[in-house]
């Protein structure tokens, strides 16, 4: 039986779904992200666990109670909001507080408290300031504290890095997944940010136009696209169109591809072959007859990204990007003709539009 | 002066005011504080029409003013018609405010615009009107239609001030971060909404406070005779000693003035007051 759990969740505003259909079941412990694009529904589900939005029909159950009806302040769930939402009027260590003076915990206990959550924030020295006197990245760290202070029963993070420095959200992701396994406290975590799901996530789920696309841990997610929404969004990935055309080989336009034997697919249909920039490598010559596919090109574009450089490689008209390491080839130069290798294994089918 | 400064030099010279600057400060000090200066010197003065100064000072005139029969009852009008007006103020644009602006988001430009219409209406219309349509006891002509008439006619003073207050906030994510750690709505509003808009509610409280004392044209039209209040027997003493009504204004101004220290003294304490609670916690 999982911890929190949500059945045919579903919400639309003014006539269009937001959500639909929405299950899932997340575990005790775990960090849970929910990933997609704008609008896509992951931040009214975050608000409707939280008890902010009503549901238009479906269940959340927490802890094998039913809690769709339960007001916010009696649902014991955490929240920390893009934009901190400190209370302005009150120094940091009244606004830790003031969760636990809402549940009326006794004084002492509740200093002990504060202190034990900004030591767990590393930012015991501001107790005294008020949120204007602290950077965005301290406000969502006290924040954070706040939130946890009262020990809820589950955590919520609605896009908390967003506006945020890239240095500083950085660093404050590996602190929000350090505490978060420390206290083993059942988070969800809403962002539109890949990297960060990708990095922070026990399972991600990623979303779009209100419905779920996959479930799955991060390598799933990464490695293991069940469908083209999820291959385009999540990192770079090139496709390639055409049929089936035998039971490892696609026909493309001016290419053969081979791949994995290929299961579920008719003769003939039309499909999609996906393959991540990295998965290609880059020669100078023609290579060798063999099962890998080798398709030639010439270099347009070289963008340099530090650990890889991005070559945007001209196919016969198709456009391919490929990652390659300094260290593992030579040096490329524009114009200059190429071919792209990879093996069968990389290759993702997927079924295409007809 | 908006060119942007070039080198160094340029930048030293923004920094101290030009002449002309110092002049046209100086002027609007000058259109100020002018009508101001010279109520008070003729509140004080025996005689002042053939010399630049006056010829004497004499304290006669407030001693007039004081003992004016109607002194301490208009005074007391007013006083009531201010307070009651900045109550009722309180206990229906505040809350209207906080509601529009956490919940009804589409209601704001609308109230925005009703909230213009008294500057637009001219007072003597908004009387007549008013004495129109309330034309039966026991509202007709009585304090009390008065009184909702200066609510409507200083509501945008109320407003202004409270409607930027929450604006500089985000009160629903405010609303919501309080609730999620087992706050109540109520409790909210009392801990969270209402110490970050004090300075806003104080503000249009003074303001409603000094427009609706110093009143004229509804309280006369409305009310009249009925209700006299502090306006009124100014008014009344410009026709017969234009240096008791200086002495008149002055005290006006004075009270005006004392009002608001106390609502700003009010306020100071009740941040006070809450900053304690806080540390006691």
């Amino acid at each position: 039986m999982a911890y929190l759990d949500l059945k045919d969740v579903s919400k639309s505003f003014g006539g269009v779904a937001a959500v639909k259909d929405f299950n899932l079941e997340i575990e005790k412990g775990s960090l849970v992200s929910f990933l997609g694009p704008s609008g896509c529904g992951k931040t009214t589900t975050l608000r409707m666990i939280a008890g902010f939005e009503q549901l238009d029909s479906g269940t959340i159950r927490l802890d094998d109670a039913d809690i769709t009806t339960v007001q916010p302040n009696r649902r014991d769930i955490g929240m920390v909001f893009q934009a901190y939402a400190l209370f302005p009027n009150m120094t940091v260590r009244e606004n830790i507080a003031f969760g636990l003076e809402m549940k009326k915990t006794p004084k002492k206990v509740s200093e002990k408290r504060v202190n034990q959550v900004l030591d767990m924030v590393r930012l015991q020295d501001t107790a005294k300031r008020f949120p204007h006197q602290l950077s965005g990245g301290q406000q969502q760290r006290i924040a954070l504290a706040r939130a946890l202070a009262v020990q809820p029963r589950v955590l919520l993070l609605d896009e908390p890095l967003s506006a945020l420095d890239a240095e500083v959200r950085l660093v404050l992701r590996g602190e929000i997944r350090r505490i978060q396994s420390e206290l083993a406290i059942t988070t969800v975590y809403v962002t539109h940010d890949q990297e960060e799901a990708l990095s922070i996530s026990d399972k991600v789920v990623v979303m779009n136009k209100g419905i779920i696309e996959q479930v799955g841990s991060p390598e799933q997610i990464y490695r293991a696209p069940q469908t083209r929404f999820v291959a385009t969004f999540i990192g770079t990935a090139n496709q390639f169109h055409g049929k089936v055309s035998g039971k490892d080989s696609i026909d493309c336009s001016n290419v053969r591809l081979f791949t994995e034997p290929l299961k579920g697919f008719m003769d003939g249909q039309s499909v999609v072959v996906l393959v991540r920039p990295e998965n290609i490598q880059v020669q100078a010559e023609q290579p060798g007859a063999g099962r890998w596919n080798a398709i030639p090109g010439i270099v347009e574009t070289i963008t340099f990204h530090g650990a890889v450089t991005r070559l945007g490689v001209n196919a016969s008209g198709q456009r391919v990007v490929a990652d390659i390491t300094v260290a593992n080839n030579k040096p490329v130069s524009l114009n200059q003709k190429v071919w792209l290798q990879f093996p069968p294994n990389v290759c993702q089918v997927m079924a295409g539009e007809e | 002066m908006n060119n942007l400064p070039k080198t160094g030099n340029e930048t030293k010279k923004k920094l101290r005011p030009a002449p002309w600057q110092i002049a046209l400060i100086g002027f609007f000090l000058f259109y100020m504080f002018l009508p101001i200066v010279s109520t008070y010197v003729f509140s004080v003065a025996t005689r002042w029409d053939r010399t630049i100064l006056p010829e004497g000072y004499t304290l006669e005139f407030y001693l007039r003013a004081f003992q004016s029969s109607y002194f301490t009852i208009t005074l007391r009008n007013s006083l009531i018609l201010s307070i009651s007006t900045v109550l009722t103020s309180l206990v229906f644009i505040v809350p209207t405010v906080y509601w529009v602006h956490a919940r009804l988001t589409k209601a704001k430009p609308l109230l925005d615009v009703l909230m213009i219409l008294p500057f637009g209406i001219p007072t003597v219309v908004l009387a007549l009107a008013l004495i129109q349509v309330y034309n039966r006891p026991p509202l007709a002509r009585s304090p009390e239609l008065l009184i909702g008439a200066v609510v409507v006619y200083s509501m945008p003073f109320m407003y202004r001030p409270v409607s930027n207050a929450l604006q500089a906030l985000d009160i629903r994510t405010l609303t919501e971060a309080g609730q999620s750690l087992g706050a109540n709505v109520f409790q909210v509003m009392r801990r969270v909404i209402f110490p970050n808009i004090l300075t806003g509610i104080l503000s249009g409280s003074l303001l409603v406070f000094s427009t609706v004392f110093a009143e004229y044209t509804l309280t006369s039209l409305i009310v009249g005779a009925r209700f006299k209040t502090f306006p009124l027997l100014l008014v009344e003493y410009t026709r017969i000693n234009g240096n008791v009504a200086a002495a008149f204004s002055v005290i006006s101004f004075t009270i005006a003035w004392l009002a608001s220290i106390l609502i700003l003294w009010v306020g100071s304490k009740g941040q006070a007051v809450h900053a304690e609670t806080f540390q006691a916690h």
